[in-house]
């Protein structure tokens, strides 16, 4: 009886592992296996030309050692993250309440908003390099003369603003589904104690999207961590390092720079990961804190 | 209702696809030269040479390729080449997109073609870690002279005494000059006699921003370190000590350099292309905003293409206190140290820097010749604008390199011009700052 048993499981086992092989293969190589090479690389000095060679914490030494990291690199991703965070979870959500009223040509404007989510980072990047160019339609609406993207004081802003724009579509459908989860009853239930719409949202809403909000919050500060793509297209950087952001340094040491530094890279890549590490490990603590007796 | 929201959506999913498809590449991002294609050349082929059973050796060739009408012209030398030596078979794999990176990954992995392109810029990292194939057995083999080539060209590819790469073409900086706006200024043509002063005078005598939809400068200072440091050797400064063991753009050269280079936008009479909203100052002149730019050779085929009304002549930067000087662009073709087969890639090279080949590649327009034989060739009496560029390499003209760190260089370089223009610090602190930086990195 158990051998038959045991049996079924194995074999129920080997279906599995055979249906998600495709999956699990390409993540080994790709992911797990350049995931450890790089923590590896990490304690190494390689430029690419010669073998890797080990000399422990020297890469990381010089990653604390490094104005352009210290100065730019780390407080422009932080700003970044601080900026953008709260404007884009805020903004998501106050679309996705409106989405989740029964307005006139609802199902238009989810279109219109989910939109910039599926269109092209690299797309959106030109569309925003022409908005913001000195003869672009912002400045010729608003009167204005600057030239966005070449001024150190302006060029970070345009990309944090379009990254809102791009990203708020998709936060909006994660807090639409979560909406949808909550049941009319309490509603009702609110409604006949009297309760005003922005009552009804403020004490009922929030704390019943508790998870959705950690979720969309996660993602949104991990996602904000690793933005490099609209900064490689838009400003590569500039001016004036204005720009810079750790993922971007990384991409410039590892490929950019005449001597390749491959471990110094590597070393800020783990520095990242476990900056991004904590502050979640941080925030799940303090979401689950406070409504703990909710939750478990 | 319903039905009409349907539309509706669909409507803009539709134009937001087709706003995606015809995406048109804003010129802010790039500054690629547009070349004007004026051959028409057959493909490479495999010539089957019947009655010979023997094996061909290969030899693979990269290189970037920077427009279709420029490869073309390569895979036509090639062509030749493949006729008159059946025995070697030249495969030409262009690398598109980032070059270098590409390259390096396949050095990596051992995988490099045996023929590629080094540029100027970064070769000596590969030339120090064994990466390239020391030419001078192989140039001996051939009888293939050192002195046949320009001299800087030479030295700009040797190291420890030994030759790493010959150049396959080469770009000096030029001073392009509007002539229709000289003649409105009505001001004498520019000469190669031309000194600072005269720049000087000539810039604040062309500007005239009365037309504020179009106002026109005399000399664009874009913070360019492929532009400034030309500046710095006229006034008898270096960017870095002859071992680029330091930076020395912090002396005083340097420094009185920078200051006459900032100045023509401080006292108005020079401007920055972002300043009009363009990228490259390459457009304003040919827009007619500049009157005077610095550039290479390239500038030529993309004001046909783009500007073909421009009238324009160009003569070699004006010379500053200490005389003249230049920077010299240029890109050789190196061996893979790997190779297996040296003496068959040697002569794919010898063949495509030979007089002949570079006889082809100077008519066609693209590109300067590196063969000094080729000095008082007919083309170039005719064409005083590519003499002009060719010339400037036996005056005053270092290579454009700067040793280990020459991102950090030209970052620094870059930056420090920016924060003058845009910053207002002061240029001294500028530079001083630069040159720290730089020092830092060095460690």
């Amino acid at each position: 009886m158990s051998i038959i048993l045991n049996r079924k499981k194995i074999s129920e086992a080997v279906t599995g592992y055979l249906f998600i092989s495709p999956w699990l293969i390409i993540f080994t190589i790709f992911s797990v296996v350049s995931l450890v090479y790089a923590f590896y690389l990490s304690f190494t000095s390689y430029n690419l030309l010669k073998p890797p060679q080990l000399w422990g914490l020297e890469g990381y030494q010089r990653v604390f050692d490094d104005d352009l990291f210290l100065v730019k690199a780390l407080p422009n991703t932080f700003k970044y993250v601080i900026i953008v965070v709260p404007i884009q979870t805020l903004l998501s959500l106050i679309l996705a309440f409106a989405m989740d009223q029964k307005l006139r040509l609802q199902r238009f404007f989810r279109t219109l908003f989910y939109l910039p989510s599926v269109t092209s980072s690299v797309v959106i990047s030109l569309i925003f390099i022409w908005i913001f160019a000195p003869q672009g339609i912002f400045n010729q609406i608003t009167g204005l003369t600057i030239n966005w993207l070449d001024n150190p004081r302006t060029a970070f802003y345009v990309i944090m603003g379009m990254n809102i724009f791009t990203t708020s579509g998709t936060l909006m459908l994660i807090f639409l589904a979560g909406l949808q989860d909550v049941s009319t009853s309490i509603y009702e239930a609110a409604q006949i104690d009297g309760a005003n719409p922005i009552q009804t949202f403020v004490y009922i809403t929030i704390p019943m999207l508790r998870p959705v909000i950690f979720f969309v919050v996660t993602v949104g500060i991990i996602g904000c961590f690793q933005v490099f793509d609209q900064i490689y297209v838009m400003t590569a950087g500039g001016p004036l390092d204005s720009t810079t952001t750790v993922t971007y340094l990384i991409y410039k040491w590892a490929f950019r720079d005449t001597t390749i530094k491959m471990g110094q890279a590597s070393a800020l890549a783990v520095i990242l990961t476990f900056i991004i590490l904590s502050i979640t490990l941080i925030q799940r603590s303090i979401i689950e804190g406070s409504g703990s007796s909710a939750e478990s | 209702m319903k039905k009409i929201e349907k539309v509706l959506s669909m409507l803009i999913i539709v134009a937001f696809v087709l706003a995606a498809c015809s995406t048109p590449t804003p010129e802010k991002i790039v500054e690629r030269v547009v070349e004007e294609k004026t051959k028409v050349v057959k493909e490479t082929q495999i010539v089957e040479v019947p009655g010979k059973a023997i094996e061909p050796t290969i030899v693979r060739l990269s290189g970037w390729a920077s427009s279709p009408s420029e490869t073309a012209l390569l895979e036509s030398l090639l062509y030749k080449f493949s006729v008159e030596n059946p025995n070697i078979l030249v495969k030409y794999e262009p690398i598109t997109g980032d070059y270098k990176q590409v390259l390096l990954t396949s050095i990596v992995s051992a995988t490099e073609p045996d023929i590629y392109y080094v540029d100027i810029f970064w070769w000596l990292e590969l030339a120090t870690n064994d990466v390239l194939f020391p030419l001078d057995d192989l140039m001996a083999s051939t009888g293939t002279k050192h002195d046949e080539f320009i001299p800087s060209l030479i030295e700009a590819f040797t190291y420890d005494g030994k030759t790493y790469g010959i150049a396959k073409d080469f770009n000096t900086l030029g001073m392009f000059y509007n002539k229709d706006l000289f003649d409105k200024a009505s001001l004498e043509y520019p000469t190669d006699d031309w000194t600072w002063d005269d720049l000087k005078a000539a810039a604040a005598t062309l500007t005239n921003t009365s037309d504020a939809n179009k106002p026109v400068y005399g000399f664009c200072t874009p913070p360019d370190p492929g532009r400034f440091p030309a500046f710095v050797f006229q006034n008898g400064g270096m960017v870095m000590t002859e071992d680029y063991s330091d930076t020395t753009l912090d002396s005083e050269a340097a420094v009185g350099a920078a200051e006459f280079y900032t100045s023509f936008r401080a006292e108005g009479s020079g401007v920055l292309p972002s300043d009009l909203g363009e990228g490259w100052q390459g457009t304003l002149f040919g827009k007619e905003q500049c009157a005077m730019v610095y550039e290479g050779g390239w500038l030529i085929p993309y004001l046909r293409e783009q500007f073909p009304g421009t009238q324009y002549g160009v003569v070699m930067p004006p010379a500053g206190p200490a005389g003249e000087g230049n920077l010299i662009f240029t890109v050789a073709w190196g061996i893979s140290a790997n190779t297996k087969n040296a003496e068959a890639a040697w002569k794919v090279v010898n063949f495509l820097t030979n007089e002949a080949s570079q006889r082809t590649v100077l008519e066609s327009g693209f590109a300067l010749p590196t063969r000094k034989s080729l000095q008082n060739s007919d083309y170039l009496t005719n064409n005083p604008n590519s003499a002009a560029i060719f010339n400037g390499s036996f005056n005053g003209a270092k290579p454009f390199f700067w040793g280990a760190v020459g991102s950090d260089v030209n970052d620094q370089m870059g930056k420090a011009l920016e924060r003058v223009f845009k910053e207002k610090q002061a240029v001294a602190d500028a530079m001083k700052q630069a040159a720290e930086a730089i020092r830092k990195a060095m460690q």
